[in-house]
């Protein structure tokens, strides 16, 4: 028998006092564990809703402005760089560090071609990239085919497709100096309230060969997302592994989304400190009603050989326990108790986070020892001699 | 003095401090107590009995005076240092026999080892042994007799083999046959170890090789 032996044993005579505290922890902590899995849910949903708003870093050739000055008069600028970007270059934004949180890279092409009597502006796009980026389109019709079906298919936006009359099937001509393509609209684009709807959309291969630029693209536009994403840094390593390339974050959906993260997380944090403390004190005042009641038996152990520490260690394992056991217990109504809420609170139906499961047993475990740390101090308090001729 | 003392006392007090005053319940006591000897110690209530017993006991520290267990003395010493001694020195037997209830005969005897981080090596069994209660081990203090209750916790005051063993009204919860045979027991364990045993009965008293009677926190022998 050792001396935890003995603790287990004096747990198991008192189960039902004891219930009270390991109850104090589980209803903390299972609140603590609801609120982290709920608000967790529903910033994942957040950010999976954000996936929508399109891309949030737009990398572009580095344009560099020289002023032009003869003696004192300013002669304008003259720009310096590169137009485009070597479209056999893109596979390697995969290797940069964070390239785990890169959900979209979609090439662009942009250029003008005659369209009848008109100038329109075309968009060269990777079909499946693009439509991650831009799943709320609304298309009459269909999207743009990936694979090569023989005919170039184009999508319009509605700016275009209602002075020219075109709908799903119109066949049109585009035409660029010398060169001439046929293609069939497969979609028009409802109106998004953006520059696109004055676009003709077409597979980037047909748009390259159209405008004359193989193997050319002019931007790419890439959509970083996760949790804690820091879109910044993938940035500048974009831009480290693309030298002449600059990747600029559009800080202001980054901005957004932090704020929603960093307010639904401290709204979770605040809470999660009360019911801490709650928890803490629920069991301290636990353990120091159990102190009290086994002042006779304190007494007797230290009459027959209980050391300090040995009288201390026997109380912070009895706090651990029912912190261990709190916690776990907590763990599993927080979780059950997120499952029926969440849905109802924000929509979202969360998974258990089993990876909290050892961190909460953890701080359970350090919340039981830490409300010991009084009843410990009463308890080396108790004097041997006082308590035996008193009783 | 000689050289088999195994309690020395020398000029020995104790006060209490009781709000803004203070009571001397022991004045100058001295006592030598030879290893193995069995004394009686008696006196009225308030005679400063029970505080002669802890101050022996390491379980209160003297307001003055010398005392010296087993040749070393113990005034001044931390209470760690004197944990430590008590554990191998002292065994100790109250009238309210101070068994814990949640646990068995056993695991009661078993404490002062479990303490020390001693492994049993059959010294629960033979203390249990000694006191008649091997057949009792399993049992918990509730489901035995007031006198079996005193012989389990005499087992545990034995089980380290300590050299003092203290018994303060050891029999006063008993009757009188189940007293008498307490005092056996702890008159059959002297020799093995200084026996040290407060009580209020003369008849039980003369058991022990010596009486010394506490007056008013002085002593006088008697016998």
């Amino acid at each position: 028998m050792h001396l935890h032996s003995l603790v287990l044993k004096d747990i198991s005579r008192r189960k039902t006092k004891l219930l009270v505290a390991v109850l104090g922890v589980v209803v903390a902590f299972a609140a603590m564990v609801a609120v982290v899995t709920t608000f967790s849910a529903a910033t994942d949903s957040l950010y999976e809703e954000s996936n929508n708003f399109g891309a949030n870093i737009i990398v572009r050739p580095e344009v560099k402005t020289i002023p032009l000055v003869a003696g004192s008069t300013s002669m304008g600028s003259l720009f310096t760089g590169e137009n485009y970007i070597e479209e056999s270059d893109i596979p390697r934004i995969h290797t940069i560090m964070d390239s785990s949180k890169l959900s979209a890279v979609a090439p662009r092409l942009y250029g003008v071609a005659e369209l009848g009597d008109s100038s329109v502006v075309i968009m060269g796009v990777d079909p499946e990239e693009e439509r991650k980026l831009k799943s709320w389109w609304k298309v009459q019709g269909s999207w743009i085919s990936s694979e090569n079906t023989g005919q170039t298919e184009v999508m319009v936006g509605s700016d275009i497709a209602t002075p020219l009359g075109l709908t799903e099937g119109s066949l049109i001509t585009l035409h660029n100096g010398n060169i001439s393509m046929d293609a069939r609209v497969t979609g028009v684009i409802e109106s998004t309230g953006s520059n696109e709807d004055a676009y003709v959309i077409l597979p980037l291969s047909d748009s390259q060969d159209l405008l004359n630029r193989e193997g050319k693209v002019s931007s790419l536009e890439v959509r970083a997302l996760c949790n804690e994403c820091p879109v910044e840094e993938i940035s500048m390593q974009i831009e480290d592994k693309f030298p002449g390339l600059e990747a600029r974050s559009m800080s202001q959906i980054v901005r957004n989304e932090l704020a929603i993260i960093e307010h639904t997380r401290s709204s979770a944090m605040a809470v999660s400190i009360i019911t801490l403390l709650v928890s803490t004190l629920t069991v301290a005042s636990t353990m120091l009603a159990s102190v009290n009641e086994k002042f006779k038996e304190i007494g007797i152990m230290r009459a027959v050989g209980a050391s300090d520490v040995q009288v201390v260690s026997m109380l912070f394992f009895e706090g651990a326990i029912i912190g261990a056991v709190g916690g776990i217990i907590g763990f599993a109504a927080g979780t059950i108790a997120s499952t029926i809420s969440a849905p109802l609170l924000v929509q979202v139906p969360p998974s258990p986070m089993w990876s909290i499961l050892l961190p909460v047993t953890g701080i359970c475990i350090f919340t039981g020892m830490l409300a010991s740390i009084l009843p410990a101090k009463r308890a080396l308090g108790v004097d041997p001699a006082e308590v035996l001729r008193s009783v | 003095m000689s050289d088999d003392n195994m309690i020395r006392i020398l000029k020995a007090g104790k006060r209490y401090r009781i709000g803004s005053g203070e009571i001397e319940v022991l004045r100058d006591v001295s006592l030598e107590v030879k290893k193995g000897e069995f004394v009686s110690v008696m006196g009225q209530s308030g005679s400063g009995k029970t505080t002669l017993m802890n101050l022996i006991g390491m379980l209160d520290s003297p307001s003055g005076g010398i005392i010296s267990i087993d040749g070393t003395d113990i005034t001044g010493k931390s209470q760690k240092e004197l944990v430590a001694l008590r554990r191998r020195t002292v065994g100790f037997v109250f009238q309210q026999f101070h068994l814990i209830p949640s646990l068995t005969a056993w695991e009661n005897v078993a404490l002062p080892l479990i303490f020390a981080g001693k492994e049993d090596i059959g010294y629960v069994a033979a203390a249990l042994g000694r006191v008649g209660l091997s057949h009792r081990s399993e049992h918990k203090p509730a489901e035995l007799s007031g006198g079996e209750q005193q012989r389990v916790a005499i087992a545990r005051a034995i089980v380290m083999r300590p050299k003092i063993l203290l018994a303060d009204e050891a029999t006063g919860a008993l009757d009188a046959a189940t007293g008498s045979m307490i005092i056996s027991l702890l008159r059959s364990l002297a020799g093995e170890m200084t026996v040290i045993m407060v009580t209020h009965n003369s008849e039980l008293a003369k058991l022990s090789d010596r009486i010394v009677n506490l007056k008013d926190g002085n002593i006088e022998e008697k016998k």
